[in-house]
């Protein structure tokens, strides 16, 4: 499988097609609402991937909400002697609960900032309540932040993935969303960003390229290690991102950083997982070597005939509309799109759910999905 | 320079999202005797050609966002010369995140356009149970009631709330729409909704449509 995986990557034809479902959310929020099947009562993880005979994404997560198993971020952040990091949890002392807040502070000689996330889902989702980044002012407290922040490799924590899993999967590291994509999901919200690029136009170009020195910083922290793939975890959407700020602020990102990702000896995919019809004609112009979880109809706006035209030599990863895994859609919707998408995108492709399965979803359809794949393989 | 001319500065200025020649204009109105609700018109009209360009492609949502900004500063000139009547509003919607999600980016670009549409919006917020969004269609009595969810988990909500606003005799009253990435037409059919949009300005044009 560790030799298909990165057939993709090298472009290379004949391999057999990997189906490489994520499944913690759907996991997670069972296991904490008691809800699921009884087959699998009493499994970890992995012994539930096992049993379903497919392959994790993420062995090597960020170790944090979203990312599978126990996961291995690759690399470790370390802030600057003084940069203070505050959190504190509402409640949940024992376990996380659905009204659970995380409240973290950064305190630093140039100023302070706050940021509020809820705890969702049971516990195994976070969303930003209160912003991190809310004024100008806020901006030169971030720089000195990241100013003073460093990244480390973590050799232990590598090893013990690889022996886990590292020889059926390529280790996929995550880096930060793209600059604008960083601000506007992850730090400072859609409204805001765009008000703040509308008033403060060149502040805010200035400090999007301090965000993109932190790239910089951890690709180069990176280089010479085992990383076969580096994902930027971007959630792009045309919505938020149009096509003048694509141009603008996304494409030149990309196409300073990618040559410093292919120099290392390594391919960069990013999570597009919104509607894309209008920036799906833009995304050969990033040097990208692959977008994960972009989203056909009918969840996303786009046909697969328009994926494939616009992404061209791009692999995908994933392609299955999550809403395909849910009970109200019938089977032979979900077949006869899986079909078409292996048709459509093999040999670049890495089948998957776009972007998970759902809590709701039905765990025996990645059973058939597989089965699907096995007779696709067999034919090749 | 007739009032015309001026009226059509302003509108171009909104259009171009020139805050400061728009404040300066809308200024110059007032000093003329212009009535502030009747400026307000001609900044609606100014809406209406930056919604005819989204339409046609030349603006984005984000352009949207920006002329609801724009606005805003036009409307801080005109606050202290309103009077005590307000701005007419071409109707009233309640919004809400249904329970168990509080994913909320496109709600809260739907609520914002849905403002700077002319609507009186009534944001009931994120992970909202089918109780109080009901017992909130009761008290304000909407036009529309705006449903939003992204998570395949939730959607089974939107039916219940219909089920709900049903037994307490709202249902037909109100009309819904409902909107988030996991919804699909056939979803929305089966939980007996008026409309799914699967854009915020779809949305939009949904709701001006019925009001």
């Amino acid at each position: 499988m560790y030799e298909d995986l990165m057939a993709v990557y090298e472009k290379k034809e004949g391999s057999p097609l990997v189906f490489q479902p994520r499944l913690r959310h759907w996991y997670d929020v069972n296991y904490n609402a008691g809800t699921l099947p009884e087959r699998y009562h009493g499994m970890y993880l992995d012994e539930v991937y096992q049993d379903l005979g497919v392959p994790p994404r993420e062995v090597w997560g960020p170790r944090r909400i979203g990312s599978e198993l126990s996961g291995y971020f690759a690399l470790n952040a370390v802030e600057g002697d003084d940069v203070e990091v505050w959190t504190r949890r509402l409640s949940g002392y024992m376990g996380m609960s659905e009204d659970d807040y995380l409240v973290t502070e950064y305190r630093t000689p140039v100023g302070s900032l706050r940021q509020v996330q809820r705890y969702t889902e049971h516990g195994t989702s976070l969303m930003n309540v209160e912003y991190l980044l809310k004024d100008l002012d806020d901006l030169k407290v971030f720089e000195h932040i990241l100013g003073e922040r460093s990244y480390r490799w973590d050799q232990n924590r590598y090893e013990w993935g690889k022996k886990r899993y590292g020889d059926a999967i390529p280790l996929r590291a995550n880096l930060e969303r793209s600059p604008l994509m960083w601000l506007i999901v992850g730090i400072m919200g859609f409204k805001k960003t765009v008000t703040m690029i509308w008033r403060h136009p060149q502040e805010m170009k200035e400090f999007m390229g301090i965000l993109e020195a932190e790239h910089v910083k951890q690709i180069t922290a990176y280089r010479g290690k085992p990383v076969a793939e580096l994902n930027f975890g971007d959630n792009m959407h045309h919505d938020l991102c149009p096509p003048p700020y694509f141009k603008e602020y996304v494409t030149p990102f990309y196409q300073r950083v990618m040559p410093r990702v292919h120099a290392q000896g390594m391919v960069a995919s990013s999570h597009f997982d919104g509607y894309l019809k209008q920036l799906l004609p833009l995304v050969g112009e990033t040097s990208l070597d692959g977008l994960e979880c972009v989203t056909p109809a009918p969840q996303g706006d786009v046909t697969l005939g328009e994926m494939k035209e616009g992404m061209g030599d791009m692999f995908l990863r994933d392609g299955i509309p999550a809403v395909y895994m849910c009970p109200w859609t019938p089977v032979e919707t979900l077949e006869s799109h899986v079909r078409e998408l292996m048709e459509t995108f093999y040999p670049r492709l890495i089948l998957g759910i776009s972007d998970l399965l759902p809590a709701n979803g039905d765990v025996e359809r990645i059973r058939l999905v597989k089965e699907m794949v096995e007779e696709f393989n067999a034919e090749l | 320079m007739a009032n015309e001319e001026l009226f059509a500065e302003i509108r171009a200025a909104l259009v171009e999202f020139d805050v400061d020649l728009l404040k300066v204009k809308t200024q110059e109105a007032l000093d003329r005797g212009v009535d502030a609700e009747e400026i307000i018109g001609v900044l609606s009209e100014g809406m209406d050609v930056v919604g005819e360009r989204y339409q046609t492609g030349e603006y984005f949502v984000t352009s949207l966002i920006i002329a609801g900004e724009t606005m805003k500063e036009a409307l801080e000139v005109l606050e202290p010369h309103l009077s005590g009547h307000g701005v007419a509003k071409r109707g009233k919607i309640v919004m809400a995140t249904v329970a168990g999600d509080i994913h909320d980016i496109g709600k809260n670009i739907f609520t914002t356009l849905m403002g700077t549409a002319g609507f009186e919006v009534i944001d009931l917020g994120v992970d909202v149970p089918a109780e109080v969004i009901v017992a909130a269609v009761r008290e304000h009595s909407p036009d529309i009631l705006g449903l939003s969810a992204l998570l395949t988990t939730n959607l089974e909500q939107f039916p219940l709330i219909v089920e709900m606003l049903e037994k307490e005799g709202l249902r037909s009253k109100v009309k819904i729409v409902v909107g988030g990435a996991t919804v699909t037409d056939e979803f929305a059919k089966r939980a007996g909704v008026d409309a799914h949009a699967k854009s915020a300005v779809e949305g939009v044009n949904i709701c001006k449509a019925w009001v």
